[in-house]
């Protein structure tokens, strides 16, 4: 690197070394320190009393278990209704394709919170859902959504469509059309044309995005804090209970640092699924 | 000439003490940060207490809105740089936080000291008196209910709880420790009679959430503290309060706490004594039912009936082992998450 490009970077790597960096190594240092008998300050020496709790106690497993899979069903389900939503905004034209990806941009750009209250009053036992199942008369009693596992798995994937979105638009964007109406012409069926040559010429997209839904899913609090009522315990719930409750910093950072391993694992997975498609022989 | 110099002398003799105690009182470009809960709250606080300061001393009055978990974060994070000079705690937290060197032990020899019920400045000014009761659905629980009976099987599946830790959790683990013969020194006895109340309908986190869930008839019953929710039902005919009385509401009691080497001490002592006063007292008990801890409160018959205002009723309430229950915090938070909630 010259010394150019040093230089140019160097207000970057100054702001994520004061703001993301020295915090890390904080909260790093911070998960092997443990309060002191009877106290909330953290007692002198360092431990790893914390990770052995969290290895120890089957309840921590479930937890990390269930934000696993329930991170892994809302990346599946968003890829599922991405795919071919990113289809059609792809082959849009001119004003209707910046409309559409206007619209993908608003919930992302509007925060967790407010598209997750509006989740509540949509999922709610008053809500729009309910109110529209019990017109029709094809359910007298209102179907709980708030407070169970398939409820913030909806949440999860309403808030986090838009992260699925953006690379699969962008990956069917650069898909010469040609390609399709190719196969098309040498007699493939619909289905034949999206598994043998647009799924595997869009994969970048689908790994991009797919990583992308995972993290925000697995260490997202908002959406399981609220949905779930205090009832799905996920990592982002329990550290929230842990440090703002229970008020033990050092056992919410080490659940902390736990997840952001997990979350750089998750990272380094899709990076070298990337690689990997880059090599393969065209 | 003489006589000038002299009259010149004179005055500033007379004018200097006077001008020294005018730039003691004038706080003008200082501010004053408080840590308190929103809604009606932080309402009343600054209509009797924030808002005379300012026009007193000049001074600006800031609240950082928010719950207790918040400020103590807060205020344990800056413990040797201080930017918070009042914070407003529960009863369990002040004697931990005061323990901890975080906040100013009460002055036993101040006015507002004096004038709090003997006993209740415990770790910091005992602020105000409330109880944990049931908060309920009239359409589906007719009459009034006791405790026990949250665990009528004709209720399954409809009582709702606070999320854990709080008061009212650690209020309901006693209050199901005595029902079944015990106390929260067995929290065992009282885990397994929490087994009874599964499965939980909700975990609520504020009022408009447990209430919307109440008046769609999910929610039947739920325990709450006495204050907010007795202010909030006149918009909520369909729900009604109880103080259960076998055994008694548990007492809950929030305290004004002084940060301990704050940047504002004075400010931070002339707030606790107006928010302390009878007048912000007496506005606490008649508008949101929050009882006074001051002794010299009258309240009309009307307002003294619904809430806790004398020592002879605080000593009717059940009062938990507080410093006990605090040590159990992390454990018994597991347990809940596990046992009671099913996580």
């Amino acid at each position: 690197m010259n010394k150019r490009a040093l230089m140019l970077l160097l207000p970057a790597l100054i702001l994520s070394g004061i703001v993301f960096l020295l915090p890390f190594l904080w909260l790093f240092v911070t998960s092997f320190r443990v309060q002191g008998e009877g106290s909330l300050l953290m007692a002198e020496g360092f431990s790893a009393a914390n990770y052995a709790r969290l290895v120890s106690d089957s309840y921590f497993a479930e937890v990390f278990f269930r934000t696993m899979w329930m991170s892994a069903a809302a990346t599946v389900i968003s890829l599922v209704i991405a795919l071919p939503m990113a289809r059609q905004i792809a082959v849009s034209a001119g004003r209707a394709k910046g409309l559409l990806l206007a619209l993908i941009l608003v919930p992302l750009v509007s925060g967790a919170l407010l598209p997750t209250l509006g989740m509540l009053h949509l999922l709610g036992p008053l809500g729009v859902i309910n109110s529209i199942l019990k017109d029709f008369g094809l359910t007298t009693k209102s179907v709980k959504f708030l407070g169970t596992v398939p409820g913030v798995i909806i949440g999860l994937v309403q808030a986090f469509l838009p992260l699925m979105l953006l690379p699969l638009v962008n990956a069917l964007s650069r898909l010469p059309k040609d390609v399709e109406a190719a196969a098309e012409t040498l007699g493939a069926p619909t289905h034949i044309v999206w598994r043998r040559v647009i799924l595997p010429l869009v994969a970048p997209g689908i790994i991009a995005g797919s990583v992308l839904v995972f993290c925000a899913s697995l260490t997202s609090f908002v959406t399981p804090q609220i949905l779930g009522q205090g009832k799905i315990a996920t990592f982002g719930t329990m550290a929230y209970q842990q440090a703002s409750l229970v008020l033990d910093w050092p056992f919410a950072s080490a659940v902390a640092v736990v997840m952001l391993a997990i979350l750089a694992l998750g990272l380094a997975v899709g990076s070298l699924a990337l690689k990997l498609l880059a090599r393969r022989p065209a | 000439m003489l006589k000038k110099l002299t009259t010149a002398l004179l005055a500033c003799a007379i004018g200097l003490p006077a001008a020294g105690a005018f730039a003691a009182d004038d706080y003008s470009g200082h501010t004053l940060v408080v840590g308190v809960w929103g809604g009606d709250i932080e309402r009343l606080l600054r209509e009797n207490v924030a808002d005379p300061i300012e026009e007193e001393t000049g001074a600006s009055v800031e609240f950082v809105l928010g719950g207790t978990g918040d400020r103590m974060a807060r205020i344990y994070a800056e413990k040797d740089n201080p930017t918070m000079d009042v914070a407003f705690l529960n009863m369990y937290e002040a004697p931990q936080a005061l323990s901890d060197g975080i906040v100013s032990s009460p002055d036993p020899e101040s006015g507002m000291y004096k004038a709090i019920w003997d006993g209740m400045n415990n770790g910091c000014y005992a602020m105000s008196l409330v109880g944990l009761g049931i908060a309920y659905n009239k359409n589906i629980v007719p009459e009034a209910p006791e405790w026990s009976d949250m665990w009528d099987p004709e209720y399954s599946g409809m009582i709702a709880v606070a999320q854990y830790p709080g008061s009212e959790g650690d209020g309901l683990i006693g209050i199901a420790a005595r029902l079944a013969g015990a106390d929260e020194h067995d929290p065992d006895v009282a885990f397994e009679k929490l087994q009874g109340l599964k499965p939980i309908a909700m975990t609520y986190t504020n009022l408009d959430e447990i209430f919307a869930m109440m008046d769609a008839g999910e929610v039947a019953m739920a325990p709450m503290i006495s204050g907010y929710v007795l202010s909030a039902l006149k918009e909520h005919p369909d729900i009604g309060f109880s103080f259960p009385s076998d055994p008694g509401p548990v007492l809950v009691r929030d305290m004004l706490c002084l940060v301990k080497d704050s940047p504002e001490p004075e400010l931070a002592k002339m707030f606790a004594e107006k928010a302390l006063g009878v007048e912000n007292q007496t506005d606490y008990a008649e508008q949101i039912f929050f009882g006074p801890t001051n002794s010299m409160v009258e309240l009309s018959e009307e307002a003294s009936a619904d809430v806790i205002d004398t020592p002879e009723e605080v000593e009717s309430l059940v009062q938990l082992d507080w410093p006990y229950v605090i040590e159990q915090r992390s454990d018994w938070t597991q347990r809940w998450n596990k046992e009671l909630l099913e996580q």
